[in-house]
This record gives structure tokens, sequence and C-alpha cells, in this order.
């Protein structure tokens, strides 16, 4: 892991400060719009990922959870980055899998499967894709993310790593900006990784209390400038769908974090 | 668009028919409209503009929210008539053009209720039904055949008529007129067979979802092929004596679940994979009788007066608002209690609604306190 600075980079919810953010990002939050943290069972989110993904084979469920929770310690043992621990943090596994299109393995493999472990997990609610016409050749990294580095390392083997929901209240160049003055292990979330979290912890984003945020994946360009992909919930169900971010940020949306193991 | 066409877009066989409807007789209104989708992607908004040219009604319904703004609550609670100078046919023609350069397309005249405006159809000529898509409100006590017959005749595409209960008794007394049920079936009758566009409108209280008589209602709308909107009770209005009415994120999670049975739907609804969340400003607007704008029919903060200032400006100054442009998911005014706080502070004991911009929203609106 690389050396960080001492200057505090998350508060106290684990919220990312918006300290290198130049572009839209609000200083601070009222959490309005809040995750919570869900329990998290390592087997039976290994069984799931296993189960619809096909991510974890090679991994089994002692070492996923010993790879998460040492990922973990090692941001807590460092002070600057200590405070993304006491927020939300989802432990997935990617699949070993060489991608050269960003939008085709989401179609056909992370999408499909987070809908069987959506509505596995919850018979009464549904999934919903609601991007017509496919995503193949449609969704590109953004060179700013770091996310070149995750696709890279799960095209060697199976990834354990942790999601953190933890760029609340960003615009998506926000989090470019933010994500480019973290430390190196910080990968801007895309589509593989924020799936893989949801089929991991499925209900991450249902609520029956408030209102969860919706969840961009910040990493992915689409072909439409200011154009953005997204998670998002729709009462107790469970959709993923375009919309226009043109650069903004709002109170409701989230941009993600991953930590991979052995960065 | 023909049927393959129209399933590939996601369109239901019976909307697509209506779009190619319209687009037989006003093409012009049915191209603003089919551009809604690319204004959006862009970033522009396309709002629908409530107009309330008047507040006269028939009724005296318990959660009416326009009850504040009427002649007959000035009088009978502060003792004063509203000298404030009232919108009239030549700032509606204004508005009318505004909003087409605007690209905007769609008015509802509401009120009060429409049908009891002398000018109604006045109105109608002024917004201008070959520009724009005319949708009228109405508690139905006046829509018989022949009138619903007019409204087509006049340029009206479409109606929204309010039903509260499935319960006569109850929607009698919701509305505390005896027979108004009868004549909401009589309305719902006329006005399918006079050809309009129709709605059902009804306000969902805290509970209502999860009641029988609401399943029957929606049962209703779904045999008859007509559309049910659910409107939220909110704090404002005849309900700010009724902080009971005012739903929770459960009931409207319950009609979230409706809507897979049920031609139910919210504004917030989305429509064809649109999600579009709470629509102040960005989906909605409403001119009150003294010219102001307000962003949404329950929030009584103008955003400027027409008179004063540009539709233009005014939308502008909407979408900069942190409480208003950005997309968010819930109901802002029925559901968010930071906002409803500030909301129910700066309007307790106000004579005239809507407080006029700077003393409700201002340009230094914040979400948080300081
Ligand atoms: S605050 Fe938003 S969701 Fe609520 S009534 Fe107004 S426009 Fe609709």
């Amino acid at each position: 892991m690389a050396a960080v600075s001492d200057a505090l980079l998350f508060d106290d919810f684990g919220r990312c400060l918006p300290t290198a953010a130049q572009s839209p990002a609000h200083p601070r939050s009222r959490r309005y719009f809040t995750l919570q943290q869900p329990d998290i069972d390592y087997g039976a989110s290994h069984a799931r990922l296993l189960r619809h993904l096909g991510a974890g084979e090679t991994v089994d469920a002692a070492a996923f959870a010993a790879r998460a929770e040492a990922i973990l310690a090692r941001l807590r043992a460092d002070p600057a980055t200590a405070a993304i621990t006491r927020g939300v943090a989802i432990p997935f596994i990617l699949p070993r899998l060489a991608v050269d299109d960003m939008g085709r393995p989401l179609d056909e493999r992370f999408l499909p499967a987070l809908g069987r472990a959506f509505e596995e997990t919850y018979p009464d609610y549904r999934f919903t894709n609601h991007n017509v016409g496919g995503l193949d050749g449609r969704l590109h990294i953004h060179p700013d993310s770091r996310h070149a580095g995750l696709v890279e390392a799960m095209g060697q083997a199976e990834r354990v790593g942790i999601y953190f929901p933890a760029l609340s209240e960003y615009s998506i160049p926000a989090a470019l900006e933010q994500v480019a003055a973290l430390p190196r292990h910080f990968l801007l979330a895309g589509g593989v990784d924020t799936s893989a979290a949801l089929i991991s912890a499925p209900g991450l984003l249902l609520r029956t209390d408030t209102y969860p945020p919706l969840l961009w994946l910040g990493a992915l360009t689409s072909d439409q400038p200011g154009v953005g992909y997204h998670f998002e919930a729709y009462g107790y169900n469970l959709t993923f769908n375009r919309r226009p971010h043109l650069g903004q940020a709002a109170e409701y949306w989230t941009c993600g974090l991953s930590v991979l193991d052995g960065d | 668009m023909t049927l393959i066409e129209a399933e590939a877009s996601g369109l239901t066989a019976s909307e697509s028919a209506k779009r190619n409807d319209l687009a037989a007789r006003k093409p012009y209104i049915a191209e603003k409209l089919r551009n809604i989708a690319a204004m959006e992607e862009r970033g522009e908004i396309s709002p629908i503009i409530r107009l309330e040219k008047s507040y006269l009604c028939n009724f005296q319904c318990t959660h009416c929210s326009a009850e504040y703004y009427m002649d007959r609550h000035l009088e009978k609670v502060f003792k004063i008539k509203d000298e404030r100078r009232k919108i009239d046919l030549d700032d509606i023609r204004r508005l009318s053009r505004e909003a087409d350069e605007l690209g905007l397309a769609r008015f509802v005249i509401t009120g009060g209720e429409p049908l009891v405006m002398k000018d109604f159809d006045a109105v109608v000529e002024a917004i201008d039904p070959e520009r724009h898509y005319i949708i009228t409100d109405t508690n139905g006590w006046f829509l018989d055949l022949e009138r619903a017959k007019h409204l087509k005749a006049i340029g009206v595409e479409k109606v929204q008529i309010s039903l509260d209960s499935m319960i006569e008794a109850e929607h009698d007394a919701f509305r505390n007129k005896p027979g108004s049920y009868k004549r909401v079936m009589r309305a719902i009758d006329a006005s399918l067979e006079a050809g309009l566009n129709l709605i059902l409108s009804t306000v969902l209280v805290r509970g209502r979802g999860k009641t029988d008589e609401f399943r029957s209602m929606c049962e209703f709308a779904k045999q008859k092929g007509i559309g049910l909107y659910v409107s939220y009770a909110k704090p404002t209005g005849s309900c700010t004596e009724h902080p009971e009415f005012v739903i929770t994120k459960e009931d409207a999670d319950i009609v979230r679940e409706l809507e897979k049975d049920y031609p139910v739907f919210t504004h917030m609804t989305p429509s064809y994979g649109s999600y579009k969340g709470c629509i102040t400003v960005k989906g909605i607007i409403t001119v009150t009788s003294t010219a102001e704008i307000t962003p949404c029919p329950y929030i009584d903060f103008s955003l400027g007066n027409l008179r004063d200032t540009s539709l233009k400006d005014i939308l502008a100054r909407g979408m900069r608002n942190p409480w208003l442009g950005p997309h968010r998911p819930d109901c802002l005014i029925g559901e968010d209690p930071k906002f409803i706080k500030i909301h129910t502070e700066k309007t307790k004991g106000a004579v005239h609604l809507p407080l006029p911009w700077g003393q409700g929203f201002s340009d230094n609106d914040s979400l948080l306190d300081d």
C-alpha cells in the first residue's frame, strides 16, 4: 500500500472530504440520503458471488474474509484513511476476467448476476435494467479514474476488494479530481466493482425508513458527454439506468471508491 | 409510429395510438412533446405549467392545497380583500408565448374549480390549444356530456377528475359536498364518450395505501382503462391543520409497489424508464392568480413574478436553488422534514401567499443551517 500523508481525507462518517475538488461538490453534508452498513456475512456473500457471478472459485469464503479484513485493517492503521472504515464498506470479489470493453461484461454477466442475486434475496421486489439497446461499446474508462488498474488486476486473477460509497454529494468531475489526490490504492468505482458489491450485499439500496442515494459508476464515461450510468432504488426495487449529470453535484448522488487487496 | 416501432420505443399500443392521433391533429405540439426527452438529456427543462387563474370553487375540501389562496379564506380569517393585481388574459397570452419560445408544451388549468370560471374558454384560447397541450383539473361537478364535448371542441385534450374515495359517503364527506361522488362517475363516462383523455386524481393521506378502499380504486381505474394519479397529502393549505394526513415513506413505497399491477402513478413515477423524482421546476411550475411562479403546487414560496421577471429567468432561479434544482427521489414538501419546517415557519401567519421571491426562496438558500 502506498505511503500517505497524515492529512485527514475522510470525515467521521467515512465521507471523503472534497479537499482537491474544483468541480461541484458539497463541502459538507447534512446526511439526508444515507446508506446503512449491512451486516456482512462473508459466507453468504461468497456463496452469492460464486452462484450468480462465478466469482470466488479460487478464493474461498475464509480467504475472502481474511483478505477483506486485511484491507480494512491497513486502512485503519493509517490516520489519514482510518475514518473511511467508519462509513459503509462492502467487500466483494471480482472474477478473473479479461475485459476489453466495459459495457459487454456488464450486459452479459454482471447485471444479470445482480438481478438474480437481488431477486433471490428479495423475491417480492425487482431488479430492472432500464438500459435499452445494450452497453456494448458505449462505456469507457475515464483516464483519471484509476479504474484501468482494477480492470487490469481482474484480468490476472480473482481479486478481493472493498467498495466504499464515500464520495457522496460530488459531481462526477469532482470525484475524478478528488481521487487523483487520494493515495494510489483508492480507485474510482465503475460497473464491475459496484455490481459485485451489490451482489455481495443486495440490500444496500433497500431502505424502508429513508431514501438511499443513487450510486454513479463514476469511473465510466458514456457515449454521450454529461450522461452517466447508475444504480438507484425505486421503493424497495433496484434499477440500473442512465441519466444526464452534466457535471453537477446533488445531495442525492454518490460515487464510490474501491480498494483492492494487494494494492 | 407503427406498432413495432412503438414496442421498440417502449410505448404501449394505446399510448402510441394517442400520440399518433395528436400528431395528426396538432403536429406542432406533438413535435414539442417528442423533443422533451432530448431537451432533458441536454440539461434543459420543460415543466408543465399549472395555471391558477382563479381560486373560485363550489367545494370546500378537507385537504385543499389552494384554500389559503382563496378570497373566502382571506375574508373569513383576515377580514380583508386581496388587492393584489390579478393575472389577466394578456398575461396568459404572454406566458404562452414565453413558454413556447422555451420549448414548453403543456398547461394545466387548475384553481379553484376551473369549470366554474366564466372565462374558461377565453383562458383556453389565450393559452392557445394549437401551441400547447391543454389539460384541465376538475372536481367533475359540472362535467356532463355536453360540457365534455364542448371542452374537446375548444381544444382541451385531457381532464383530471378528482376522486377521493370509492366509498360514496366518504368521498362526499371529504369534499363536503353531497352528491359529488355521483357527479364524478357521470363526469368519467362523459369524458370518455367525448373522446377526452382522462385521468383520475386522488389524494393519498397517511395509511390510505393499505386500505381495501384504495385497492378498489386501483381496480376501478384498471377496469375502466384510465390512469389513477396519486397526490400525497402535504403539510400545506388545509392540511396544515391535519398533520396526521401527511404520508410516510412507507405510504409512498406502497404506491410504488401497486404501480406494478395497476395504472396508478404519482408525478414521480418513472415513465418509460425515465426516473425524474421530485419535479419542482424541472417538471412542474405553478402560476398563481397574482402571476407569481411557485415550483410546485404545494410550495408557497415564489420564484418571481411574471410581470417583473421573464419566465426564462425565473426558471433559471429555480434550477440554481439547492432545494429545487438537483435531482432527488423524494417529495420535498411532503417528506423532507427540514424543508417542511422551513416552509411551515416562514408561511405561518402569512396573509398573502405565495411569499414573494426573497422572503421564501432566495439566491442565498442552503441545505445546511449556516
Ligand atoms: S415537492 Fe416535488 S414531489 Fe412533492 S409535490 Fe412538489 S414537485 Fe411533487
